[in-house]
């Protein structure tokens, strides 16, 4: 770990244009250790965009990511999850015809290595790996309360669970940075609260920084620390939950002019 | 000088053969996104439509005089109406419940529809197992000659014909109401149908239209290479679809000036290297080209980069 | 926690264990494909046997299919164009490196490879058969060198384009080795003694085929092939590798986002899968005697397509049940026995295990005996009528799968194994939920 950059994610002034659409506009964030930082905006801001961009999607047009002061730049999205940067979606992405286990279990893929021979062959290497993936998988969806549906297929799970899932599988892959794109959408309000529980307790258990957009005011202004606020493509705001409530900027765009 | 012109005739002659084809290929994945596999299959349909509307005329009977050039005509345009039909018939039945299906299913669907047509297409009650000769509809001796080169009849005619029908395609597409709203479908369906569109009648409608051009395409196709018309089953068909494919990828599939283009130089390629190269590889120069496009510029001569949305 | 490394580390078996993990498999197909060979093969007839050996060759082909089509949803469609490349290059070397070694392109092996009228004079492994299954290997690792070059460039790209790009290079395989020169004929072996062996290579019979080798393959080659090709996908199947395969046909992006390099792996199993095709092809040409490339075109490819897409998409028994059906189908439709009692049984089967599993699904058991009684009308209005089906095969196939399609896209089994239809959820993992 390298521990003389005090961020662990640092974005500086990343833009994209989607032929005249400047969707997103000089994005810059530092997010420090363990930081619980939000993201938020309007309909069409470019908040997924901007999560695309960090994830390697998208490629930026200009602007540079550093994880732990590693520069992302160039990096498939593959090399840059190998980072240490790691997402949900929005429009929820499982393996659906996959078990739950299985699902966590790929998140762990890129922490192993996986030669042909080995697996065919089934050396001891090989299994060793399968069986840490498979503990660590089960701990992962103890803590999620998954566990009892381990084997059901992913696509059979009610909505907060799969929900869930999508956490513990990205929790998976070792993560320094964890991106949650809505992980309270759909859920009701009894399950907001347990989510805000969760959250609170993945950043001490696993040391994540975690980044979450979110349209619940209510789960964003109790849980983050900081909050940068987007509307079409350029940050308005940036500061406390407070502070940010109270930019007249801010509330224009969510209410609009008079 | 005379074989660069003669080729220069084959070639474009060909490519406009390809770029019928292609034009099929290319409006239906711009609008459903997959690859109508049984396109190829259509366009033997309609070689061996015409041989048998031609028959049912009277024509290309041995020792019978050539038929004027409207009877041809004649022909061509029975053809179309029935491939388009089929066309109808096999989008409704096979592909429309497919929509919302995985692109998966519908490649697998349109190879069942194309082994179908392939199979029943040689049965005794259709066209049967055994290849026929196209009826010879036009003077076969040349035309005129230029600069030493013999243009024939029916080259004028295939060109002709594809000009005429990529100038209707051109005006449908893009001067007609029902152009736009193919345009809108193939955008953004969603889109389309919150405007009012009825996505549906639109889709079966270009679907109708490539299936014709493929006929149309089977029909020159015939002009062009008398003699004999292979089985419906005959590998040949499914060579000259995928060259056909191959040029629409090079233009840039989705779009449709570029499958024009991308025939005319699929079929110029194809006719040089095997003038000045060697004819025994005339498939692989096609498949050389399409490695190079897949390589260097996926989304072909004249097509966009897409990205696709998280 | 600590890292997966580390507590892989300390969770690995001893070393020496991979032994009897390494060896069971083949311990297990070399009893497999002897019982079949030795106990089996001398009680039926020799068409029965020839339909067996058929059938192995095809389960071979639609399981290796599976690890591309089904698992990683890429849709590769020239699957017999690396059956052809893998079975010229295996009878080339057989073909010629018979002349090369021994003097004549005669059979040189031993009582397993003995396809000949009579009894077999000599030992149970001949010289003949090591060149021979060398001769497969080498064919299997030319496919998978054709595949990686073919996978490479296409992979990358959307997966329709692989469709085509796979089809296109099927034929031009086609195309290329019917334009090859004609092969030196065995009773000119003494002149090929002189030809130096990288223009023995090219001397492949073009459109006449290539023809006159010697026959190898028997049902205990097949069917050792086929145990190992099995168990090598199976293995595949639940491992970390077959998951990312899985992930990527779910979800490519996620895959990605996972950590998955999707390019890396739908070559991998692309490559793997060209191996496999290599080798059946080896396979197929010594027991033929001789291959033609006019043989291996796109429509061969479209079978293996049809017997992976009726088995399931990922389905290993899937495939493997299709590709024996499908096999058999056309001896079966030639004279086609009453279906009822067959679909009594299913019935009964079926019936029993939902009394075992103390759960009753009526809807599975309804569908059994409908399609039963109507496939038994069909057949008895055919027999009446003195229609032979066996002609309509090919357009009983394309209807099915469409109607496939559209009704159980999965394919029969889906992504499972036959087993674990019935027994719900699988196996529980190793350790309980803490």
């Amino acid at each position: 770990m390298n521990d003389q950059s005090p961020y662990v994610l640092d974005v500086d002034e990343i833009s994209i244009a989607f032929g005249g659409l400047k969707a997103v506009q000089s994005f810059s964030m530092r997010i420090p250790r363990q930081g619980l930082y939000g993201l938020i905006g309007p309909n069409g801001a470019g908040k997924t965009t901007c999560f695309n961009l960090l994830t390697g999607v998208y490629r930026p047009d200009k602007g540079s990511v550093r994880v732990d002061g590693e520069p992302l730049t160039g990096l498939k999205p593959h090399q840059i999850a190998a980072k240490g940067l790691s997402r949900t979606f929005q429009n929820i992405r499982l393996f659906g015809e996959l078990s739950v286990l299985d699902n966590v279990k790929l998140g762990s893929h890129l922490r192993g290595s996986h030669s042909l021979g080995g697996t065919v062959l089934r050396s001891a290497g090989y299994i060793g790996q399968e069986r840490a993936i498979e503990d660590r998988a089960m701990d992962l969806l103890s803590i999620f309360n998954l566990a009892g549906r381990a084997q059901e297929q992913a696509k059979n799970l009610p909505y907060g669970d799969q929900r869930r899932l999508e956490i513990a599988r990205a929790l998976a892959t070792e993560p320094k940075v964890l991106l949650l794109d809505e992980p309270a959408a759909g859920m009701n309000p009894q399950e907001k609260i347990e989510l805000r529980t969760l959250i609170r307790q993945v950043r001490e258990r696993f040391k994540v920084a975690i980044l979450l957009i979110e349209h619940d005011m209510g789960v964003v202004m109790n849980l983050c620390e900081h909050i940068t606020v987007l509307n079409f493509g350029e940050t308005i705001a940036r500061g406390t939950p407070e502070a940010v409530q109270n930019d007249p900027k801010v509330v224009e765009a969510y209410l609009g002019t008079e | 000088m005379t074989q660069f012109l003669q080729t220069l005739l084959d070639g474009v002659t060909v490519g406009c053969l390809y770029a019928l084809i292609a034009l099929g290929y290319t409006m239906v994945y711009g609008i459903l996104k997959f690859i109508n596999f049984a396109h190829s299959d259509v366009l033997a349909l309609g070689v061996w439509m015409s041989i048998t509307i031609a028959g049912w005329m009277g024509m290309g009977a041995a020792g019978q005089p050539t038929p004027p050039w409207y009877m041809g005509l004649l022909v061509l345009v029975g053809t179309m109406g029935f491939c388009g039909v089929v066309g109808f018939v096999i989008e409704r039945v096979a592909y429309k419940p497919l929509r919302k299906a995985p692109r998966l299913n519908v490649l697998i669907t349109a190879i069942g529809v194309s082994l179908l047509l392939q199979n029943v297409g040689q049965q005794k009650f259709a066209f049967g197992p055994y290849p026929k000769s196209f009826p010879s509809l036009m003077e076969s001796s040349s035309l005129f000659t230029v600069a030493g080169v013999q243009v024939r009849a029916s080259d004028v005619a295939v060109v002709g014909t594809a000009i005429a029908l990529m100038a209707a395609l051109q005006f449908l597409i893009f001067r007609t109401k029902l152009g736009a709203a193919m345009r809108a479908v193939s955008f953004n369906t969603r889109n389309a149908s919150l405007m009012g569109i009825n996505v549906d009648r639109v889709i079966s409608f270009t679907f109708v239209v490539g299936t014709m051009l493929a006929a149309a395409a089977g029909f020159l196709y015939g002009l062009k290479y008398e003699g004999q018309a292979k089985q419906t089953a005959d590998s040949m068909w499914v060579m000259l679809g995928l060259k056909a494919f191959v040029a629409a990828v090079v233009g840039g599939i989705g779009n449709v000036r570029g499958a024009v283009l991308g025939g005319l130089l699929i079929g110029l390629i194809e006719f040089f290297g095997v003038a000045y190269l060697s004819s025994q590889y005339r498939d692989a120069y096609v498949f050389a080209i399409l490695i190079m496009v897949l390589l260097f510029k996926p989304e072909g001569v004249l097509g966009r980069a897409t990205v696709e949305k998280v | 926690m600590s890292r997966l490394v580390d507590q892989a580390r300390s969770l690995s078996p001893a070393g020496w264990t991979v032994l009897p993990r390494l060896l069971w498999p083949l311990v297990v197909g070399v009893v497999i494909a002897g019982l079949i060979q030795f106990v089996i093969g001398p009680n039926i007839s020799g068409f029965t046997s020839k339909v067996m050996l058929v059938a192995g060759i095809n389960i071979i082909m639609a399981v290796s299919l599976t690890v591309v089509n089904g698992f990683t949803g890429q849709f590769s469609m020239g699957h017999a164009g690396f059956m052809a490349v893998g079975g010229y290059v295996a009878a080339t070397i057989t073909y010629y490196g018979s002349i090369k070694l021994f003097g004549t392109a005669d059979f040189a092996g031993g009582t397993v490879s003995w396809t000949g009228a009579g009894a077999f004079e000599g030992p149970i492994v001949g010289k003949g058969d090591l060149l021979f299954i060398g001769s497969c290997i080498v064919g299997g690792l030319a496919a998978a060198g054709a595949g990686y070059i073919v996978g490479l460039p296409s992979l990358r790209l959307r997966g329709d384009y692989l469709a085509i790009v796979t089809l296109g290079f099927g034929e031009i395989v086609r195309v290329l080795l019917q334009g090859t020169p004609d092969q030196i004929q065995p009773w000119k072996a003494k002149e090929a003694l002189d030809v130096p062996w990288y223009e023995l290579l090219l001397k492949l019979g073009g459109p006449k085929g290539f023809n006159l080798l010697p026959t190898y393959t028997t049902l205990f080659w097949v069917y050792l092939f086929v145990v190992l090709t099995l168990i090598v996908s199976y293995r595949l199947k639940n491992s970390s590798t077959g998951r990312a395969f899985l992930s990527i046909r779910e979800d490519e992006i996620a895959a990605q986002a996972m950590g998955v390099d999707v390019t890396r792996y739908k070559v991998r199993a692309f490559v793997l899968a060209s191996f496999f095709a290599g080798m059946a092809g080896g396979l197929y040409a010594m027991d033929i005697g001789a291959i033609n490339a006019g043989d291996l075109g796109f429509q061969r490819s479209f079978d293996f397509i049809i017997m992976v897409v009726l088995g399931g998409l990922g389905s290993i028994s899937g495939a493997t049940l299709a590709a024996v059906i499908l096999t058999i189908l056309p001896e079966l439709l030639r004279d086609l026995p009453p279906i009822w009692p067959a679909g009594l049984v299913l019935l009964a089967g079926m019936a029993a295990a939902q009394k075992l599993r103390g759960q009753w699904r009526l809807r599975p058991l309804i569908v059994v005996a409908v399609l039963t009684a109507v496939l038994e009308i069909a057949r008895r209005v055919c027999v009446a009528k003195g229609i032979n089906i066996a002609d309509y095969r090919l357009i009983l196939y394309a209807s099915l799968l469409i109607v496939m399609m559209l009704s159980r896209p999965q394919g029969l089994f889906g992504v499972r194994e036959a087993w674990e239809l019935f027994g719900r959820g699988g196996k529980k993992p190793a350790k309980g939920a803490a």
